[in-house]
């Protein structure tokens, strides 16, 4: 065994360093399988002084290393390449306080998310991000992406919940950042804020401090199937319109219904609609009520075959469970399932699906379609065979133009998912050098050797370097002229 | 690099702006309206460099409820844009708009609420030597790259000049009513701010408040918005009087005296109270700030050296030249990583 590893061994003992090939295969990639890399190692602290003690031994030893949660990711962000060594937080997994006075909750990186709420359920108190693997994802790797989900639309994203964290620098110098009280200390800058979805890029949190919120006293969940995607996307935009703050507004296509109705996650949708709306509104009854029966009226108005209103959480359940279990139930349509991420203004969502859907045809992939429809958040996803080449490269190709396509309706090229190592290229898409250059010197501010998760996010100047890390054949369909 | 330091400068664009930048003329103070100056620190014979001229709404799209604005519009200015679409910036303060996210002088108004920093999609902005560069986006969600807008809030114009926002909206809600209870015992006031806290929805605005020559009594005001129903309910079941009293937003420096400004708990208060004259005017904003006033010198410094013993943060907002800016220490950690960011990204030290 190398020096390091007996190293790494010493500072946390046997059981937590992991230097087998076979033992590495479940760290080789996250949720974009596509791009597959074994570690050098795997370390499993329990503390922030077992992390500062490792990443100080790593930055000696100029070894990188990648910071990594529950491997959720769907952009590659924590796939480190073969040099590199994996820090699993997994096992920092402690509500470390909760503040029923003050509304805030300090856990380790490793908590998962909706243990979180779990844990404070009793109390009248939840977590509000919830993205859709919230039951397997953690609050560290929600930090670090700075996730969204279902209900960002009324609360907000992770940023607007992390108050303060304890940071493990690169050269394992400790840094802490904002306070309960507020994320950003007077006269300071918002050092937590700009953290938030650096993607393990800047340090490690060991700490984070996050906002908690008062449960609502009412929630209800309508359900709108329409015959079509235009009438679906017209009551969002009627409902965002007359002032409505829904907590979540979350459409599925014809494809995904069917998907969901032909898998164990089968909610009773109804398989002839070409589209479902799902409307939660919470906070107090009487309001709760009134805005339920606006609410339907605009799914009246625009046509709805069949309304649905959940008033109690088994019913609620069950009309979330097609939603939540949305992407499960689409990869029994293929072996693999490549799912995307982009944002378009809302006013445009109806445009950003005609357009998607011919790309889908050009290349004859098979896309379904989930989306946060009051964020303009869409997550197309293309369903194929990743032992057939020629798809692949097909999947991979229609992904770049559907992102190119939500950059020229004015959008982005994630809104929740990250950059990673996926989108290296597409970054391209919304920014130029200068605005490169700029992340870039932000970047070595915080992680001035870039040994702390290389390459990811910013492309390097030669965007065939990031390709090469493909397999080959995408990285043709990306580059035809064969500069990879 | 000639100098023609003292000079105030007022381009009308953004490069205009670049153009100055561009021909290095030494340090460069930011100006906006005006309206925070005297809350920083002197810096003699820099350049001021005043971006009211940037007063354009680039862009109001009122069904996407965004827009994208030049630095120097005023908040007024803004607020009349968009009371026609029935939409509203959700946070408080005024000024001109890069000024107000530059400064981000209040955080949010209610716990939980809407602050500059989720306000702010994304920029165009120019280094210190004119380079131009973007960050983030118009639409209401993205994570593409780094967030280096959000390094904006707070810098007091000390990292780059941002001269377009991208600002995220909200709409007006259905009814809002103002209350202030006013002449309060300190117990009763505290209780009726945990009451007000413990509301799960509505509460748009909160702040504890004691004014000068106020005979030592408390004020809680704040704002209910909602459904009609709702918030006439609310104010009848807290007993909230309703008010048309304009919001304080921060406190007036005494003659001779300091304006100390932090962040609390809302379970630190009754501590950080006892800690404070019992006549000192004290302004307490629901997102955890808090502005008060001390007399001298020597009180400011006692108050900030409990506050340091306790972990809190506050520093001198107003006060004599020499004094502002002065605080509880920063963790190390924090201070070494900003500092490297202001070398990173203004390596002469030009913006001051």
């Amino acid at each position: 065994m190398p020096a390091l590893e007996r190293e790494l061994e010493r500072l946390l003992g046997e059981r937590a360093v992991l230097t087998a090939p076979d033992a590495l295969l479940a760290w080789e990639c996250d949720g974009f399988t596509v791009h597959k890399s074994r570690p050098r190692a795997v370390v499993l602290p329990n503390s922030t002084a077992q992390v500062q003690a490792v990443v100080r031994l790593l930055h000696a030893a100029a070894v990188p290393f990648v910071p990594r949660g529950a491997g959720t990711c769907l952009s590659g962000g924590p796939t480190a390449g073969a040099d590199a060594v994996v820090i699993d937080l997994a096992r920092m997994r402690q509500v470390l306080h909760v503040s029923t006075e003050d509304l805030y909750a300090v856990v380790q990186p490793g908590v998962v998310n909706l243990d979180l709420t779990t844990a404070v359920h009793h109390l009248g108190l939840h977590y509000a991000p919830d993205p859709s693997s919230q039951s397997v994802c953690t609050i560290g790797g929600n930090f670090a992406e700075n996730s969204g989900g279902p209900h960002c639309f009324k609360y907000g994203m992770t940023v607007d919940h992390v108050l303060g964290a304890v940071i493990v620098l690169p050269d394992g110098a400790l840094c802490r950042l904002g306070d309960p009280a507020g994320a950003r200390l007077p006269g300071a800058l918002d050092l937590t804020a700009v953290f938030c979805g650096s993607e393990g890029t800047f340090g490690i949190a060991t700490e984070i401090t996050v906002r908690l919120c008062r449960d609502q006293r009412a929630v209800r969940t309508l359900l709108g199937a329409f015959a079509t995607m235009t009438a679906a996307c017209r009551t969002v935009s009627d409902i965002v319109a007359a002032g409505l703050v829904p907590a979540a507004l979350e459409i599925l296509d014809q494809a995904t219904i069917r998907a969901v109705e032909a898998s164990v996650y089968r909610a009773g949708y109804p398989a002839d609609a070409a589209a479902v709306l799902l409307v939660e509104l919470d906070g107090p009854d009487d309001v709760v009520a009134e805005e339920a029966a606006e609410v339907r009226a605009f799914m009246q108005q625009n046509g709805g075959l069949r309304i649905e209103e959940a008033t109690d959480a088994a019913e609620r359940k069950r009309l979330w469970k097609g939603r939540k279990g949305a992407f499960g139930a689409m990869g029994r349509l293929n072996t693999d399932l490549y799912v995307l991420d982009g944002v378009v203004p809302r006013t445009r969502l109806e445009e950003a699906l005609v357009g998607i859907s011919a790309i889908g045809q050009k290349h004859g992939v098979l896309l379904t379609n989930v989306f946060h429809a009051g964020d303009g958040n869409l997550h197309p996803n293309i369903s194929y065979d990743g032992r057939d080449a020629a798809m692949t490269a097909r999947t991979v190709a229609a992904g770049h133009e559907i992102l190119q396509l939500c950059v020229d309706l004015g959008g982005s090229v994630s809104g929740e998912h990250g950059i990673g190592t996926e989108k290296l290229d597409h970054v391209r898409m919304m920014y130029g050098d200068a605005d490169l250059d700029v992340m870039a010197r932000v970047r070595a501010a915080w992680n001035p050797d870039g040994r702390c998760n290389p390459g990811k996010v910013l492309p390097s100047r030669n965007a065939c370097a990031e390709v090469a890390k493909w397999p080959q054949m995408i990285a043709k369909v990306l580059d035809p002229e064969g500069g990879a | 690099m000639s100098s023609i330091a003292g000079t105030h400068v007022r381009p009308r664009d953004a490069a205009a702006v670049a153009e100055v930048l561009r021909a290095r003329l030494g340090r460069v103070r930011l100006h906006g309206s005006g309206s925070r100056q005297q809350r920083l620190e002197p810096v003699p014979g820099a350049l001021a460099l005043d971006l009211t001229g940037l007063a354009t709404i680039d862009r109001l799209d009122a069904p996407d409820q965004t827009c994208s604005v030049d630095c120097g519009v005023t908040r007024a200015q803004l607020d009349d844009a968009l009371r026609p679409h029935r939409l509203e910036l959700p946070c408080p303060g005024d000024g001109t708009l890069g000024g107000l996210f530059a400064s981000d002088p209040i955080g949010a108004a209610a716990p939980g609420g809407q602050s500059p920093r989720s306000l702010l999609l994304g920029m165009d902005a120019l280094l210190a030597d004119g380079t131009p560069f973007k960050s983030g986006a118009r639409v209401v969600k993205s994570v593409a790259g780094f967030d280096v807008h959000k390094l904006l809030v707070g810098s007091e114009g000390r990292l780059f000049v941002a001269t377009r926002l991208h600002l995220r909206l909200k709409p007006l809600p259905r009814a809002r009513v103002a209350f202030a209870n006013q002449a309060l015992d300190r117990e009763a006031a505290l209780r009726l701010l945990q009451q007000l806290r413990e509301l799960p929805h509505g509460l748009q605005s909160l702040q504890l408040l004691r004014v000068a020559g106020g005979g030592g009594g408390w004020n809680v005001r704040g704002a209910i918005a909602g459904r009609a129903n709702f918030v006439a309910a609310t104010l009848r079941a807290l007993s909230l009087q309703e008010s048309d009293a304009h919001p304080v937003l921060h406190l007036e420096a005494p003659a001779g005296g300091e304006v100390l400004a932090g962040l609390a708990l809302p379970s630190a208060l009754p501590r950080l109270l006892a800690g404070l004259p019992t006549d000192a005017p004290f302004l307490w904003h629901g997102g955890g700030r808090f502005e008060t006033t001390l007399p001298v010198a020597n009180a400011t410094d006692r108050a900030l050296a409990a506050l340091a013993s306790a972990g809190g943060h506050a520093r001198i907002v107003a006060a004599a030249i020499g004094r502002r800016g002065l605080g509880t220490p920063i963790d190390a950690g924090h201070r070494s990583i900003a500092d490297r960011l202001k070398h990173a990204l203004d390596p002469h030290d030009v913006l001051c």
